[in-house]
């Protein structure tokens, strides 16, 4: 019982919620990149939140399937056909056997997740199935699916059927508001270039990816501005939403496979309740930053949280039948 | 090894501070130094032990424990307390904490065909090869931290004739294993990434092996030491490692 790679696409491989607890040896979490897109596929189909999803990256796969399953497909809108008939995201899908699944272009946002009421197949490595791909281990092969690939599936069964909300679906065509705390060398800038980071639109750079997103412009009119901020620093860890600004001004925020140890200046951090928020970014988006309190940055992840949990409480109910969470 | 403040004097001066929604720093005032290290693994294990269950992950580095958790789980101010006040407490009695150093010897070879950056690294320090090579292998390095990527080792030590800057335009691509001199710094690169590192060697020692039961060759406060091999026992060792 196996899903068939017609087409991989551009980045397609296997994620959960990567590998905490390992950063004092450089591994990075890793993981899905949205991770509210994943756990939204697996509360659809009633699995346990973390259980291994398909991220679909930019270009999307073709697929066929040799079984009968149940998948659900959230985070980025991409035009997606079965058996070449338009389906919806964020709802429960009832595959058949022989069934092809097609990644047609893409409409908004960056990664997809199909979220499978089935096991992947894939060995855990140091306590995850998630294929870290910056580093090249994990997953499927330790690297994205490839063209003509096979993944297996295990403990396949059918899920009920569910549909998420219209008014919950994420809206990934609005330019994102993205929320920081103050970053742990915020203090050392000069008042000018706080100022520009917080009323300058940034462009997403083609060279971001899981490791870090790349941003410009630059928010030091004259580069030297920054010397005196790098030239004292001395490396320490580093984790992801952590905005560094190197000495050309155009800041990086550090993403799930990010470094585990740097050294540039941290001006900003993206609060824990929108790093999902960057997962759906790809090159050419604009985003904008806004400063909140790390009060408020408690309120808005366990405003999240409960939205979830409420969720996930209707989702287990007896009473579903033909559910629309 | 056992700690004792009198034998390690240093200037313990610290600092909990927060480091996004997420982190707490503690900062040492004190330069990098071996006694520090020893102190912050120290530190550390304490916490790992002693602290509140649930932190995610605690990253050492040269002169700072960053300390990562779940917001969910804890609220920053009150952590911030309890970490201060464990940090307090350990460094009144270090002496209790106590770590079991390995000594791991790496071999290289410094052969030109793996050392590209060899005469650049001669120039800038008027040495030939074979003192280079001497140098090198004469010292043993501390290991301050493993990080930025899996199994990279930070290491101590180098002998201060061998300091020579980075690269101008970094290598696109530097092959894992390649052993390179960057500042005050000399390491080994884990896996195949681009670099500024002058390149002086390559040993067939994996760093990072996932797959394996022991995925890490070294932890914090081991000891590296490098020996030269010749082109066919890189061969041999390199075969007999795949």
């Amino acid at each position: 019982m196996s899903i068939y790679f017609i087409r991989a696409g551009l980045q397609t491989s296997i994620q959960d919620y990567g590998r905490p607890g390992l950063m004092h040896y450089g591994i990075s979490q890793g993981g899905a990149a949205d991770l509210l897109s994943m756990k939204l596929a697996n509360l659809l189909l009633g699995n346990t939140l973390n259980n291994p999803v398909m991220e679909i990256t930019l270009t999307g796969p073709l697929i066929e399937f040799d079984c009968d399953v149940s998948i659900a497909i959230t985070g980025a809108r991409f035009k997606t056909l079965l058996n070449n008939n338009p389906i919806e995201n964020y709802k429960v899908i009832q595959i058949k056997s022989g069934d092809i699944l097609e990644f047609s272009h893409l409409l908004s946002g960056a990664r997809a997740y199909i979220g499978l009421s089935a096991t992947i197949s894939v060995p855990q490595i140091l306590n995850s199935a998630s294929t870290h791909l910056i580093s090249g281990f994990g997953g499927h092969k330790s690297g994205a699916i490839e063209q003509g690939e096979r993944v297996h599936l295990e403990n396949i069964r059918i899920a009920k059927e569910a549909q998420l909300e219209r008014e919950l679906i994420p809206n990934y065509r609005l330019r994102p508001l993205i929320r920081v705390v103050h970053g742990a060398e915020s203090q050392r800038f000069p008042q000018s270039a706080l100022d520009n980071f917080f009323a300058t639109t940034f462009q997403v750079s083609a060279q971001s990816n899981r490791m870090g997103i790349r941003l410009s412009p630059s928010i030091i009119p004259e580069p030297e501005g920054l010397e005196d901020i790098s030239g004292e620093m001395v490396s320490s860890g580093l984790y992801p939403g952590s905005i560094q600004i190197p000495s050309n001004g155009e800041p990086i925020i550090s993403f799930i496979e990010g470094q585990t140890i740097g050294g540039y200046p941290r001006l900003a951090h993206v609060i824990r309740a929108d790093l999902h928020r960057l997962g759906q970014l790809k090159a050419q988006d604009k985003i904008n930053f806004q400063l909140v309190s790390p009060a408020q940055a408690r309120l808005i992840l366990q405003k999240k949280n409960k939205l979830l949990a409420k969720l996930q409480n209707r989702m287990e109910s007896e009473a579903r039948e033909a559910l629309t969470i | 090894m056992t700690f004792s403040e009198k034998k390690y004097p240093l200037n313990l001066d610290f600092d909990v501070s927060t480091n996004g929604d997420s982190a707490l720093d503690i900062r040492f005032s004190a330069e990098p130094s071996a006694n520090l290290s020893r102190y912050i693994i120290g530190l550390r294990q304490y916490i790992l032990s002693h602290g509140p269950n649930g932190l995610a992950d605690l990253i050492p580095a040269y002169q700072c424990l960053t300390i990562i958790f779940d917001p969910n789980l804890f609220d920053d101010e009150s952590l911030s307390q309890e970490i201060q006040r464990l940090t307090l407490k350990f460094l009144k009695t270090p002496g209790k904490i106590k770590t079991k150093p390995h000594t791991i010897r790496i071999p290289v070879c410094y052969e030109s065909i793996f050392a590209p950056d060899m005469t650049a690294v001669c120039k800038h320090t008027g040495l030939s090869p074979d003192e280079i090579v001497q140098l090198h292998t004469a010292t043993s390095y501390l290991v301050h931290m493993l990080g930025f990527s899996p199994g990279f080792l930070y290491l101590g030590g180098l002998d201060s004739r061998l300091y020579c800057p980075r690269k101008n335009k970094p290598r696109v691509r530097i092959p894992a294993g390649a052993v390179g001199i960057a500042g005050n710094q000399t390491g080994i690169y884990p896996q195949a990434t681009p670099g500024g590192w002058q390149i002086i060697g390559q040993s067939p020692t994996q760093l990072f092996q996932p797959y394996s039961k022991f995925p890490f060759i070294a932890a914090p406060l081991d000891i590296v030491e490098f020996y030269p091999i010749n082109k066919s026992e890189f061969a041999a060792i390199s075969q007999y490692n795949h």
